[in-house]
């Protein structure tokens, strides 16, 4: 057995007004530590970037060796373009190698094509301020000229005619000449998207009205709901903007390079093939934890904090895999007939600590108390939950205690669990203790062995990519 | 159900009657008279939007001195209304439309009936939409198409009308994306083939 190491620290995150004040990391306590994702899986990738501001030349040089090849030839010296980013990539790593991209891609185009009108089309969630959030955290204003503008579910739509019927964009995201579909992949709620064309869902979130981003949730299942992306990127409407695409692609071991082309459907395969392979193993390894407790301790909402480069909400939902096709729904709003719940509960989740996220602010959770014992942090953070009316049940259950070690404490206690692990937006390593570092080490080889010779084989045929 | 524990103020003095709070506003509690906005208080559901939309920062909630509930009971509407509607929309009646309050298609359904004639009435009478409003739209607006509901967009971007289901992909967009999984699903979700596409004719009201 390893002697005990201090954890590595994670990424810093920008500061919102839609979270508390920061607070330490849970990484600082002497109790943790990390264990790599390489180190679990050895055929993980050494990656370009884990978050390091000290990397971003290296984006930077990642993402002009992409786009050279890049065909830019629609794109008019007199045109004007929208470079679409959204603002999860911006919750990854910090949100540095996300945004060097999104920068090196407006010079890229201007030095390619002449154009000068580059503008920046931030897509944000339900806060309405975050754009500017971003915009001034990243330094996007000056990077932009000034061409900066947020953009959001609630804003004026634009009606595009699909081959499975009318919906709805927003009109600002589509508002000049030509657009540039600037993504990242980290594969999310993998227990919704299910691995089916995610590199599109941005159409049908991101760039999409309230309405459309609905039907996507709640009007078809987790496999169905993979046609919604697709039609809307392939309208006449859409089609005759795109211009082309350009993905930070990652691993859990961090950012592995820039993919860029016009063609999305194959950016597409190829993050597929590889986030089986390397998600899927990571997905897998979660399964084989029987009891622990999660602690919430980075920048963005809980469900989206990353722990290993996987979100918290992975965990939560990994009763099943999820990327297997065969089971029809592994969580989502259509559900099978006489189920009781929309969303059931991973069972080994005995209890959740917020050391400091974002408020639910338009994030459901929930139901989440009533399975999994909540803890939050600070009175600060309690009233904060209290006053949120995305989760206007969950102070019911929840409770407030004056210490994260206070916290801790009292939900491996009720949990009846020695096992610890943090989603404080790491890639690359797992922050966590002893015990769970153990388990982790002791399960991996085998996951590594199943995903590889059963699961893989069987996933990649599921998608038409054996 | 929504327990209501919170309305919106405003000081109305430096308001410039943008219109942002109003357009974002899900119950319709925000007007605009004399280039001011104006809340309804008993309209408003709590959801703080207006609030975080409002560029001049003049808006906050205020805690009500008692939570206020929002439901439509089923004994307040004729349940074989509630089923016909459900069927016809194509939608199980215990699916929780709204995923912050818990608001059931049963219940949305019973709102329509009980004489919601726009998405903005049946946010008022449920709560629904006080918390995220993004996955509880396309089954309410769904639900008011299929009881023949005027589904005219409003003036501005409040709402617009979309009802797209899965009971609605037609055979050539299936042969398009033949690895959508669509049949698949609908065996999954209708295995006794109840639903189809949307109909408005022969709607309950």
């Amino acid at each position: 057995m390893s002697s005990h190491t201090s954890a590595l620290m994670p990424p810093a995150f920008m500061p919102s007004e839609y979270g508390p004040a920061l607070r330490p990391h849970v990484a600082t306590m002497p109790s943790m530590t990390s264990v790599s994702v390489r180190e679990l899986f050895p055929s993980f990738a050494e990656p370009l970037t884990q978050g390091d501001p000290a990397d971003v030349d290296r984006v930077r040089a990642a993402t002009r060796a992409a786009l050279a090849d890049v065909d830019m030839s629609k794109i008019g010296a007199g045109d004007s373009v929208n470079i679409l980013a959204s603002e999860h990539g911006f919750g990854l790593m910090g949100g540095l190698p996300y945004a060097e991209m999104v920068k090196t891609i407006r010079e890229v185009v201007i030095e390619r094509t002449g154009c000068r009108d580059v503008r920046l089309r931030l897509a944000i969630y339900r806060g309405f301020k975050e754009a500017e959030e971003v915009r001034d955290h990243f330094g996007f204003a000056e990077a932009f000229e000034g061409k900066v503008k947020g953009l959001g579910p609630f804003d004026r739509g634009v009606e595009v005619e699909t081959a499975i019927g009318p919906m709805w964009l927003v009109n600002r995201a589509f508002d000049a000449d030509h657009f540039i579909h600037a993504y990242y992949d980290d594969p999310r709620e993998m227990y919704f998207n299910r691995l089916l064309y995610k590199s599109f869902k941005s159409f049908c979130m991101s760039y999409a009205r309230f309405e459309t981003r609905s039907v996507y949730h709640s009007m078809f299942g987790n496999r169905s709901g993979s046609i919604i992306p697709r039609a809307l990127f392939d309208s006449d409407f859409v089609q005759s903007k795109y211009t082309f695409s350009s993905v930070l692609r990652t691993s859990p071991a961090g950012v592995t390079e820039i993919d860029a082309t016009d063609d999305l459907y194959a950016i597409d395969r190829r993050i597929t093939a590889s986030h089986l392979a390397t998600y899927g193993r990571m997905q897998r390894l979660f399964a084989e934890i029987e009891d622990c407790v999660a602690v919430w301790d980075g920048g963005r909402w809980g469900y989206y904090l990353h722990a290993g480069g996987v979100i918290f909400g992975v965990l939560l939902t990994n009763h099943h895999d999820s990327f297997d096709l065969d089971i029809p729904v592994v969580a989502g709003f259509m559900q099978v007939p006489g189920a009781s719940v929309n969303f059931t509960r991973n069972k080994a989740l005995r209890g959740i600590v917020v050391n400091q996220a974002w408020v639910g602010a338009g994030i459901p959770y929930v139901t989440m108390p009533f399975t999994s014992p909540m803890y939050i942090v600070g009175d600060e953070q309690g009233k904060l939950w209290r006053d949120d009316p995305t989760n206007p049940l969950l102070m019911d259950r929840a409770t407030v205690v004056d210490t994260v070690e206070q916290g801790i404490e009292q939900a491996l206690e009720r949990g009846k669990t020695d096992k610890l692990m943090v989603f404080d937006g790491s890639y690359g390593h797992i922050t966590c203790n002893e015990p769970m570092a153990a388990l982790l080490r002791e399960k991996a080889p085998a996951v590594d062995r199943m995903v590889q010779t059963e699961l893989l084989p069987k996933w990649l045929a599921q998608r038409g990519l054996a | 159900m929504a327990v209501i524990r919170a309305f919106a103020e405003l000081d109305a003095a430096p308001c410039t009657g943008c219109k942002l709070c109003d357009l974002v506003c899900p119950s319709g509690a925000i007007t605009m008279v004399a280039k001011k906005a104006v809340i309804d208080d008993p309209l408003c559901i709590g959801c703080g939007r207006c609030v975080d939309r409002c560029p001049e920062d003049i808006m906050w909630m205020t805690e009500r001195a008692e939570p206020i509930t929002r439901t439509v009971r089923p004994d307040e509407v004729d349940q074989e209304k509630v089923t016909a509607l459900l069927l016809a929309a194509g939608i199980d009646a215990n699916i929780s439309v709204c995923v912050c309050t818990l608001t059931s298609a049963a219940e949305i359904a019973g709102a329509v009936v009980k004489g919601a004639s726009n998405l903005d009435e049946v946010s008022a009478m449920t709560g629904m939409r006080s918390g995220c409003g993004i996955y509880c739209v396309a089954p309410a607006l769904r639900l008011l198409a299929a009881a023949g509901c005027d589904m005219t967009a409003p003036r501005g971007h409040r709402w617009y009308p979309s009802t797209l289901a899965l009971w609605d992909v037609s055979d050539e967009a299936r042969a398009k994306y033949p690895d959508a999984f669509i049949d698949e699903d609908r065996a999954v979700f209708d295995p006794t083939h109840q639903f189809g596409p949307l109909t408005h004719s022969e709607a309950p009201r």
